[in-house]
């Protein structure tokens, strides 16, 4: 056959699936680190975890503690006094011995101490809050009150010094520490934020190759399967590199910063996040997509991922009501083992301590099992609609005509 | 037809109570500008995306070469299709090469063939445009350029005239041209017959899924019957055409000019018809005359090709299936 000279030959070889698959994902990647958005949006959230873990071991760190001046010289019974008023309001105190009232007046002005305690008399602040004293003085005025009244008893002092407050004893003890739930509270909103914010960029990059028609042109080089996974593996591994530099800022944060998120059995919590928000994207990516090519134009992206979100809302808002309490009730508990909603509910679940770790690996087969089923439905669904123009095709007309087709 | 090289044969495809395709066959030669003619829901573009795989098929066989296409055979066509369709906010190299690769081509020989065609195309320049700030007819290159740009061997363009002005049209016969001087089996639709008339070697026509006619361009339009144009001065109804004898050619109709289109017999002789004319006065116009493909497809099928769309158009408005092609 005659062939041309003038224009570059023919390279057109047989490519194995899974090039054209990574060729799209990779155009998926490129397209969407290069844009300054991508950037941003990175570095507000990475600065937004780092400073979560972060600030409040900082605050907490800095508290100096309350400097109180006991005029005519400390005690031990005294200096006691000051330390317990301390750790009873959650702070420290501490005594400072003043020679006379002049300059413990003079050095409660100059902000060098918190308070004076004249003792047996009074407690001298620069200026009483309208709410009346709080924190270490506030208790400090008791005791030292209560000090006065039992004075005349003997031992009284050393009492008052090994502390007055009665232990709290629970008849159960805590499932999963303060630190454990809040550390489950950011991992959710993270697979919330990654799966949300992901997704609707598969549905909407999908709506736009509807909506372009450039899909059939795609799809005459491009089986409908491979485009589907090639789009979901791109945006997919953004969002795990995401996911990933969000896991290494929290914990490094977390350790320079001395939090107490990331001791103990917060890392697990963060170790079955990782695990969920992997399961979580590949239940929904898919779905994405499904809503993306019911569309013909962009704008209609937002009504059809709606139902695909639904699952997610209902589980995230829930969440709240169970790191806050001492044990989840049984419907959540049903909703930590249903694929869609699994992916945050068990990592609540786990994170408050409602679940044993066999209860977290039988939702995380489940929420695989469901991974695949959905997959298989999404991509008839795409492969169905993707080429139909006209108006928006409902979920059931679609899911009706897949069995069909 | 002799040694067709992609043989449409025996395509089936309904879409609900809609017949898109019904038993459709023809050939198309290999090297050639081959014109895909009929009117608007004939079933072109479900045939189009047939070849692609876009569609499926409920019967019905499309050989490229001898073999049923596969996956690799597809990936030596070009495709542009009726819809036209790039990303828009992608820049026009990346989305020439990013087809190149699709079609197999290496990171490097996409690169190179990406710049080619661009330049080629007369995009010299606009390489790193984003596709949605060309114009319109920058557009149409630039999809032009997606087809083209893995060098395929077969190109199949849907309706690649519709939208273009004069100069448009030109440039695109030309480049078409081209490819098939350079051994490129190039598949072009249209519902304009006669607008592509010129543009092309050979022609299948079709109608409601099936084949109408098909063949070279100048055989179906000189017929099997030749035609002679013959116009007395004064005889404004042709009156001496009554004459002709019906044996070896018959009137075919009368012009409001007077001209009478007289159809011939290979045996006929248009001498012993001039005769006749100028007996009867002045002969004003003797020619021979080739049919328009229009003519062709209203002589096959009863049917003009303005009222074929309007039944296609008024038949889709009373169905809600949706068939996939657009009208």
């Amino acid at each position: 056959m005659l062939r041309e000279t003038s224009g570059p030959r023919s390279a057109a070889r047989p490519s194995r699936p899974w090039q054209l698959t990574w060729l799209v994902a990779s155009r998926e990647i490129r397209l969407r680190v290069k844009t300054r958005v991508f950037v941003v949006t990175s570095v507000i959230l990475l600065l937004a975890v780092a400073l979560a873990v972060a600030l409040p071991a900082i605050l907490s760190g800095k508290r100096k503690p309350d400097r109180i001046g006991v005029v005519g010289g400390t005690t031990t019974t005294i200096t006691s006094l000051i330390t317990e008023a301390g750790r009873a309001s959650g702070g420290q105190a501490l005594a400072v011995s003043e020679p006379s009232l002049a300059t413990a007046e003079a050095a409660l002005r100059k902000g060098d101490l918190s308070a004076v305690l004249v003792p047996g008399q009074e407690i001298i602040v620069n200026q009483v809050p309208l709410g009346g004293v709080t924190g270490s003085v506030a208790t400090l005025q008791q005791l030292a009150g209560l000090a006065k009244l039992i004075q005349t008893v003997p031992g009284a002092a050393q009492a008052v010094a090994h502390g007055v407050a009665l232990p709290v004893r629970g008849l159960e003890p805590p499932k999963a520490s303060l630190s454990s739930r809040l550390t489950g509270l950011f991992t959710v909103i993270i697979v919330w934020i990654l799966i949300s914010t992901y997704g609707s960029q598969i549905a909407l990059g999908i709506g736009e190759e509807k909506s372009s028609r450039v899909v059939e042109v795609l799809l005459s080089s491009v089986r409908p399967v491979q485009l589907l996974i090639g789009k979901v593996l791109g945006i997919g591994l953004l969002a795990l590199a995401q996911a990933v530099a969000m896991v290494v800022v929290f914990i490094v944060a977390g350790f320079a910063s001395g939090s107490d998120l990331v001791h103990g059995a917060t890392l697990g919590v963060v170790i079955v996040g990782g695990v969920f928000i992997i399961l979580g994207y590949a239940f929904y990516c898919t779905a994405f997509a499904a809503a993306g090519s019911l569309v013909s134009r962009q704008s209609d992206v937002n009504s059809t991922i709606m139902p695909v979100q639904l699952p997610l809302i209902l589980a995230y808002a829930l969440s709240y009501t169970v790191i806050y309490a001492n044990g989840a009730n049984t419907f959540y508990h049903v909703l930590g083992f249903l694929p869609p909603t699994a992916p945050i509910a068990m990592t609540v679940l786990y994170a408050s301590g409602d679940v044993p770790v066999w209860q977290v690996v039988v939702a995380a087969a489940l929420t695989a099992v469901g991974t695949v089923w959905m997959a298989r439905i999404a991509v008839r669904i795409y492969a169905n609609s993707i080429l139909k123009t006209g108006p928006r095709i409902s979920f059931r007309q679609a899911i009706r005509e897949s069995r069909r087709a | 037809m002799t040694s067709a090289e992609l043989e449409i044969d025996g395509l089936r495809r309904r879409y609900g109570t809609v017949t898109a395709l019904d038993g459709l066959t023809f050939g198309v030669p290999a090297g050639q500008v081959f014109g895909f003619l009929g009117p608007n829901g004939a079933g072109k573009t479900t045939t189009m995306r047939a070849i692609f795989g876009v569609t499926a098929l409920d019967a019905g066989e499309i050989r490229w070469r001898g073999q049923p296409v596969d996956e690799a055979a597809r990936r030596t066509f070009g495709y542009m299709p009726e819809e036209r369709g790039l990303y828009p906010a992608m820049m026009l190299f990346d989305q020439v090469e990013y087809f190149a690769r699709l079609h197999g081509m290496d990171a490097a020989a996409a690169a190179k063939a990406a710049g080619y065609w661009i330049d080629r195309l007369g995009l010299s320049g606009r390489g790193r445009t984003r596709v949605d700030a060309l114009s319109h007819g920058n557009q149409q290159r630039a999809q032009l350029a997606v087809a083209l740009v893995h060098d395929p061997e077969l190109l199949v363009l849907d309706e690649p005239f519709s939208g273009l002005d004069p100069g448009g049209i030109d440039d695109m016969s030309s480049i078409l041209a081209e490819r098939a001087a350079e051994g490129v089996t190039v598949l072009f639709s249209s519902h304009q017959l006669d607008l592509v008339e010129d543009l092309c070697e050979a022609v299948a026509i079709i109608y409601r899924g099936r084949l109408v006619v098909a063949g070279a361009v100048a055989d179906l339009r000189r017929g099997d019957h030749p035609r002679l144009a013959v116009r007395v001065a004064g005889d404004r109804t042709a009156a001496w055409s009554a004459g002709v004898g019906s044996a070896v050619a018959s009137v075919e109709s009368i012009r409001t000019d007077g001209t009478a289109e007289i159809a011939l017999t290979n045996s006929a002789d248009s001498q012993a018809i001039l005769d006749l004319a100028r007996a009867a006065g002045a002969v004003e116009h003797f020619a021979f005359e080739d049919r328009s493909l229009s003519e062709v497809f209203r002589v096959a099928t009863g049917a003009s090709v303005g009222q074929a769309e309007a039944e296609h158009a008024a038949a889709s408005r009373t169905t809600s299936v949706t068939t996939g092609a657009g009208l």
